[in-house]
């Protein structure tokens, strides 16, 4: 991993637009952890809503709980899956049955569990960082 | 300034990121954070806000339909960004859309946005006209002569009696603080009526010379309690 402290800059996974959060957060590590924090805490219920809308065939529902989840990947970085929730919304528009969108939503589905991994990575790595500033 | 809001709004990272640039600003107080339109009712039912930051898309009820029960007109800043809702929005006067996550000076943007505008509009609610600003030029307008004013997201539409309308920068709300009270009632959120031009009510419309204007559940005790019932 590239977490590490360097000087007073935290480096960020890879994955995560690092210059994106500067836009969002500047250089305050401390409420960028808490962040990361909120979107844990959400997580489980966020995901649990598209894989119900899923499975119980609901097109809309599971349009709608996607484009609920789509910021959170904004907040923590995640700009590439917040975008390929854009996709999949709009895959959604297009799609007659929930079995159409199989392919696409076994793609964002491991993205999500990906994601979330990166993000409690990212979080503990934030928690370091920040006892160290301190 | 110092405007008074509530933030409407179930994802937590979002909520607590609006509170934050909220009291960045300095310029906007949160009275409350509600994760759902009932409890953010429940509020309102017994609270005025100035401004409520609202998500539409919630569990058990459309944040829209919060501004359809509440007796007020707040400015409302929608922190989604569906075109679908475009229509909606400008039914009910929002100043801006926040697409979330959003930056700090997207947030001072949106906020610079519903500052109120106060020289567009020359009133005295103790005199029997008012004047607006329209086509580069003030206009008199007596309070006779009009029939109901409308709301068009940040202007409003003064209808007259001799079928004129006038276009001006403003809102109803604003203007319900300035226009006569004696001659004047806020009906629905994008209505305020002359009511000495109205010419019959039923059931949730008024009838003022052919127009037919809604009056929400909110207003229509104050509409009842200000005709002349015999």
């Amino acid at each position: 991993m590239n977490n590490l402290k360097t000087g007073n800059t935290f480096v960020f996974n890879p994955e995560i637009d690092a210059n994106y959060l500067n836009s969002l957060y500047g250089d305050d590590y401390m409420y960028l952890q808490e962040v990361f924090e909120a979107v844990l805490d959400d997580y489980q219920s966020l995901t649990d809503h598209i894989e119900y809308s899923y499975s119980s065939g609901n097109l809309a529902a599971l349009r709608s709980a996607v484009h609920k989840f789509k910021p959170v990947f904004g907040f923590v970085g995640l700009t590439a899956v917040q975008q390929l929730c854009q996709d999949f919304e709009k895959t959604c528009d297009q799609a007659a049955s929930p079995g159409e969108l199989s392919g696409d939503y076994e793609t964002l589905k491991n993205k999500i569990f990906q994601s979330k991994q990166i993000i409690e990575e990212e979080k503990k790595n934030l928690e370091v960082f920040n006892n160290n500033c301190s | 300034m110092s405007l008074s809001c509530i933030i409407v709004e179930d994802l937590q990272v979002a909520a607590n990121y609006l509170r934050n640039c909220c009291e960045k600003s300095g310029q906007v107080e949160v009275r409350g954070h509600f994760s759902n339109v009932t409890d953010a009712l429940s509020f309102l039912n017994s609270h005025t806000v100035d401004l409520i930051f609202l998500d539409v898309e919630m569990p058990g009820a459309n944040g829209f339909e919060l501004l359809d029960q509440i007796a007020f007109s707040p400015k409302v800043i929608l922190t989604t960004a569906k075109s679908e809702y475009a229509y909606n929005a400008f039914q009910y006067n929002v100043s801006d859309y926040l697409m979330k996550p959003f930056t700090y000076q997207r947030f001072l943007e949106a906020l610079a946005k519903i500052q109120p505008s106060k020289e567009t509009i020359s009133t005295n609610s103790a005199t029997d006209h008012i004047y607006i600003k329209t086509d580069g030029k003030l206009i008199r307008l007596n309070n006779d002569s009009i029939l109901y004013i409308e709301s068009m997201g940040d202007y409003v539409k003064f209808v007259t009696i001799d079928g004129k309308k006038y276009i001006t920068h403003n809102t109803i709300k604003n203007l319900e603080e300035k226009v006569s009270k004696q001659h004047f009632l806020k009906v629905h959120r994008s209505y305020i009526v002359n009511l000495h031009k109205i010419d019959d009510m039923r059931e949730n419309l008024l009838f003022i010379k052919g127009n037919e204007i809604p009056v929400s559940k909110a207003n229509k005790a104050d509409v009842f309690r200000r005709l002349n019932i015999v």
